[in-house]
């Protein structure tokens, strides 16, 4: 190295990088779809809970257990569509 | 709203009930028992806010992640909650003992596809014996209650529901008051 030259340090961003984004999304995607299929595992979970234990709250969580479901996709679709 | 210790409960059913069958008692384990899940379930919420401080306190330097990818990773940090506390509810609110005129059930969801009901009928039961350990069980009252059935019947094990020693001495009267035997059916320990 010369006498009046500064050393200079090369700022590395691993995002800017399509494969790692690629990557990212991918995994993102197959994990939303694994929560998916649980959220639906959920639903089937609670109607099974709820014909063993019958109280006035089970309406409700079997709503709530769908709606989780639908959110679960919904995110699948958004996330596929903003990534 | 949602008790753990129910007399006479009215509005519910089991799967199995007779027509004349009679809920006297319906039992959950103490409301504390969610604290595990509530507790991580509040780290977990709440982590979002607090990692980029600790990076900063680190003085490590975050790659620039692109804005899109923290919104999915926040969503998904979100939907995590959701499952922790939903199928912590369930676990809690499902899994049930229940007493009735004829049987005591126990109700177990041990995880998300297993689902496993014990049934003992009253007039087997021998003995009830229940304990109750630790600072949490001392506080708030709550502890286990095993109960000992005739023949080849399974032994129940109601754990962690409050009040075990109540519920231990109602549960053996019941069974003296309707199937013989000279138990106090009045007095009942707190």
């Amino acid at each position: 190295m010369e006498g009046g030259e500064m050393p200079t340090t090369i700022q590395f961003n691993l995002f800017e990088s399509e494969m790692v984004l690629m990557f990212l999304k991918t995994a993102i995607l197959i994990i939303l779809a694994f929560y998916a299929i649980f959220a639906l595992m959920v639903v089937r979970q609670v109607d099974l809970m709820s014909k063993t234990l019958i109280t006035k709250v089970s309406p409700i969580l079997k709503v709530l257990s769908i709606a989780q479901a639908g959110f679960a996709i919904g995110i699948i679709i958004l996330a596929w569509g903003i990534l | 709203m949602f008790p753990s210790y129910v007399e006479n409960p009215s509005g519910y059913r089991f799967e199995g009930q007779d027509p004349e069958e009679k809920i006297l008692l319906l039992l959950r384990a103490h409301p504390i028992t969610n604290l595990n899940w509530i507790v991580a379930a509040i780290l977990l919420f709440l982590a979002p806010f607090f990692i980029p401080g600790v990076f900063l306190l680190l003085n490590f330097n975050l790659p620039q992640v692109p804005e899109v990818f923290i919104t999915v990773f926040l969503l998904i940090n979100y939907l995590l909650v959701l499952t922790i506390v939903f199928e912590g509810f369930l676990h809690w609110y499902f899994n049930v003992y229940i007493v009735t005129d004829k049987n005591i059930i126990d109700v177990d969801f041990h995880s998300i596809l297993f689902k496993n009901i014990d049934v003992a009928p009253l007039r087997n039961i021998e003995d009830t014996s229940s304990s109750m350990g630790g600072i949490l069980n001392s506080i708030f009252h709550y502890g286990h209650v095993f109960i000992q059935t005739a023949g080849s019947s399974r032994n129940i094990d109601l754990a962690s529901v409050p009040r075990p020693h109540h519920v231990a001495d109602f549960i053996l009267d019941e069974a003296h008051k309707r199937y013989g035997g000279g138990g106090n059916a009045d007095h009942h320990p707190v």
